[in-house]
């Protein structure tokens, strides 16, 4: 019985079993008909391969390759999953002016790292300095407020995540020094140290505004150090 | 994502037969990609998750065309699908414009497993898994557009 249409393309695409594939070669070099149509497949195949490969050879468009470069596809995953993890117990959003008294209010203040000046709410103390100075490959197993991912706002600024006493934030660099944007509680802050690393537990509505905030990419180490060396200017 | 650029867009000149309509689809199927990255699944395969959603807005643009009245009528998928002005040269294949119209003559369900397993030499599991169709079915459009493309090109 003649091979399928079916199975004679299966055998141009290699997809037939070892025994069959042979069985179907043997046939086909005593059967010039079917094996004129398998040629003829053949030759068709390498003609559509070799037009459309011609075009992917060329350089894509800017645009196209200006919007697949807008983010890493690390990051922004990693970004995209904010909404879908654990609900925040308590998370301050970034206002005009966060009140530092409420900050107070419900404990989400580490004693001297976040302050107000000219109405906003500053970093101050260990974690001013750990924003100015720190870089994320310093975090290593030392003590202190720990820095997330650096990055450009839309407005241009400067800004960081950080991690520091069970509260993960961002802090964008302003004429007073670091503003804080953002503010939350940690999810699992009670099940770690007092410091731990920005990032890996960085809570959703942090992720979710830096997301909404963040102009091209984080910066890698040698643009966050080049950041840091310029003052944050 | 960038170097996933060069196969997209082969793909979707491919599926739409033209370069510029192909680099509308891609620049479509990466901005749809990078909204909804929270829906790939890091470990599996990036590319394959966007040859399937450029197929799905091909699909959706296509549709959508259909029901505007631009598209004049669709192909049944069972159809031979052989265009009324087919009758070229098998050198014309050699070119794109040649590979785009023997592939603009068959359904587009036969043109995206088609392009899927010959141009990018994608497995039929890998093709099928993009389009979301058993292998079964995968093989049959493929042979039915073989079958089709006999009978539009000249004895190879």
């Amino acid at each position: 019985m003649d091979p399928t249409r079916e199975t004679l393309s299966a055998f141009i695409d290699g997809e037939l079993p070892p025994k069959e594939m042979e069985r179907i070669a043997a046939l086909l070099a005593t059967r010039p008909d079917l094996d004129a149509w398998v040629r003829q497949q053949e030759t068709l195949r390498a003609g559509m391969k070799s037009a459309l490969s011609d075009l992917a050879a060329a350089p894509p468009p800017e645009r196209l390759v200006r919007i697949a470069q807008t983010t890493p596809i690390s990051w922004r995953w990693r970004l995209g999953r904010a909404g879908q993890g654990a609900i925040l117990r308590t998370w301050i959003p970034a206002g005009a002016t966060l009140a530092l008294g409420l900050l107070i209010g419900i404990g989400l203040v580490p004693p001297g790292d976040i302050g107000s000046r000219g109405g906003q709410v500053v970093a101050q103390g260990a974690l001013a300095s750990a924003l100015n100075g720190k870089l994320a490959s310093d975090n290593g197993a030392g003590s202190g407020p720990r820095i997330g991912v650096s990055f450009r706002d839309h407005d241009g600024r400067y800004c960081r995540s950080f991690d520091a006493d069970g509260q993960s934030g961002f802090a964008c660099h302003g004429s007073r020094g670091w503003d804080i944007a953002m503010l939350a509680a940690r999810p699992n802050a009670e099940a770690s140290g007092p410091y731990r690393m920005a990032g890996s537990e960085m809570p959703d509505a942090i992720r979710a505004a830096i997301a909404a905030r963040i102009q091209g990419e984080p910066f890698d180490i040698k643009a966050e150090k080049a950041a840091r060396d310029r003052g944050w200017q | 994502m960038v170097q996933l650029l060069p196969r997209l867009r082969r793909f979707a000149a491919g599926l739409t037969g033209s370069i510029a309509d192909g680099d509308d689809l891609v620049q479509d199927t990466v901005e749809r990609a990078l909204k909804n990255l929270h829906q790939w699944e890091p470990g599996t395969r990036l590319d394959s998750w966007m040859f399937r959603i450029a197929k799905n807005r091909f699909l959706d643009v296509r549709r959508g065309r259909k029901r505007s009245g631009v598209v004049s009528g669709e192909i049944p998928e069972d159809a031979p699908a052989i265009r009324s002005d087919g009758a070229r040269g098998a050198e014309a294949h050699m070119m794109l414009r040649g590979a785009a119209q023997a592939l603009d003559g068959l359904p587009p369900e036969q043109r995206e497993a088609l392009l899927l397993v010959t141009v990018e030499g994608l497995s039929y599991r890998d093709a099928a898994d993009i389009l979301e169709i058993p292998i079964g079915t995968l093989t049959s459009r493929i042979a039915r557009a073989r079958e089709a493309l006999a009978l539009w090109a000249p004895e190879g």
